[in-house]
């Protein structure tokens, strides 16, 4: 073995394991190359990692982002008002329109029926109003149609606002005795705290509805009433209550409540 | 004939009237306190004797003065309630001139006198330090004889008409 061969077995012992790691090395970064280059290896790890934090970041957008969309919306509103109105009313105008073109509808669906009922006394009645008054059918039934209309009575005793009796139209799972005591409570707080000679709270109005109430000796009466609630009707239920008190006195009333919700019934009559 | 009772408990801020009625109504009880502004009305209907009755109860904001409750929420009443907080003296103190104005003013009325919250006391030492008539020793948190008062005041109504 000459010198140089010599050489070539000691570089052979000394750096074939270097060799080897730097060919490890080697075969890794050019795997790393072909995941890189190669669209769908890449895709294959980059994907769950990419959907896993865009999961992440859609759970948090409402916590992260809300206050801060809020802001700026509450800023961009502020600041351009008139491009705002100008993108919403479109919008909002086609829906009311809609909106009202639907009860329209319906309103003339619900005239027309009334007119056309051929066998209807009330048709006749209305045709003859009609005639002698000179207003037309259509406003005839308009005004019958929002006519003022008892929904619910209330005896109530004065004082300690326990109930004596009750009729409604319609089931509901309202607790009557609950009403009749918050009701005895708003009136003498009202009638408290407004108190000027002897005057009584009378009516309340609730959106569709009004309650009138009537005192009377020992008891009021509270009505439910919905629709137009006018000064003849109110005169008329008025007159109607007069006349059940003096016909029937509290401890009657309280005898027999059936027999005073069949007496009561008679104030729903037109 | 209508067996309902106009029920109302009276006495000073925060002695536990609606605790009270909340765990006879509805049998909870919170530890969060919430004042009482103008009247909330309860209603629960009990059977004593084999009788049915309807209490309607009336949970009145409290006042220090019993004479500056609204009169119009103590017409008609045919049970009062008079509750107390043993752990504040300043809540009976006076507890015998109130009692006293109830009874004359609405004598036909039955009376209760409620010491509550009495989970929090020695409840033997109390009736020695005082010298007032105490109908029940009573506590909304642990519901200790809240049943009890209406069922008396029942059993009163049924007694005495």
């Amino acid at each position: 073995m000459n010198d140089s061969e010599k050489l070539v077995a000691l570089k052979e012992l000394l750096l074939s394991e270097d060799r080897e790691f730097a060919l490890k090395i080697l075969q890794k970064l050019e795997s790393v190359e072909t995941t890189l280059n190669e669209e769908s290896l890449l895709s294959e790890k980059v994907n769950p990692i990419v959907d896993k934090k865009l999961d992440t970041f859609a759970d948090e957008i409402p916590s992260k982002l809300g206050p801060t969309i809020t802001e700026a919306l509450k800023v961009q509103i502020r600041d351009s008002q008139d491009q705002v109105v100008e993108a919403l009313f479109p919008i909002i105008g086609k829906m009311i329109k809609k909106y009202i073109q639907q009860e329209m509808k319906n309103l003339s669906e619900s005239i027309n029926s009334q007119v056309q009922s051929t066998f209807s006394v009330k048709k006749w009645k209305r045709k003859f109003k009609s005639i002698f008054t000179g207003v037309s059918e259509e406003k005839i039934i308009l005004s019958e149609m929002a006519k003022p209309k008892v929904d619910q009575v209330f005896i109530i005793e004065k004082g300690s606002g326990l109930l004596i009796a009750n009729v409604s139209k319609e089931e509901d799972n309202i607790d009557k005795d609950m009403i009749a005591g918050m009701l005895t409570a708003i009136k003498s707080f009202v009638e408290d705290a407004f108190a000027k000679e002897e005057q009584s709270l009378e009516l309340i109005q609730y959106e569709f509805y009004n309650i009138y109430i009537q005192n009377l000796a020992s008891y009021y009466v509270a009505a439910v009433i919905s629709g137009s609630f006018n000064s003849d009707f109110k005169e008329q239920l008025e007159d109607k209550i007069l006349d059940f008190a003096s016909k029937h006195k509290k401890e009657k009333l309280v005898e027999d409540s059936k027999t005073t919700n069949k007496l009561i019934e008679s104030l729903f009559n037109d | 004939m209508i067996n309902s009772k106009k029920i109302v408990l009276v006495g000073h801020f925060g002695v536990g009237k609606t605790s009270l009625i909340r765990r006879f109504v509805n049998n909870i009880f919170t530890e969060d306190y919430k004042v009482t502004i103008g009247v909330h009305i309860f209603k629960k209907e009990i059977e004593v004797n084999n009788t049915k009755l309807t209490f309607v109860i009336w949970d009145l904001e409290g006042k220090d003065d019993v004479e500056k409750v609204r009169k119009s929420h103590l017409i008609g009443t045919s049970g009062f309630i008079y509750v107390f907080d043993p752990t504040r003296n300043t809540t009976y103190n006076n507890i015998d001139v109130e009692v006293d104005y109830l009874k004359s003013n609405y004598p036909k009325a039955q009376l209760l006198t409620i010491a509550n919250k009495v989970d929090l006391i020695d409840q033997k030492a109390f009736r020695q330090e005082v010298n007032f008539p105490i109908d029940f020793f009573t506590s909304a948190k642990t519901s200790e004889n809240v049943e009890a008062i209406f069922n008396q005041l029942g059993l009163n109504f049924l007694t005495n008409g």
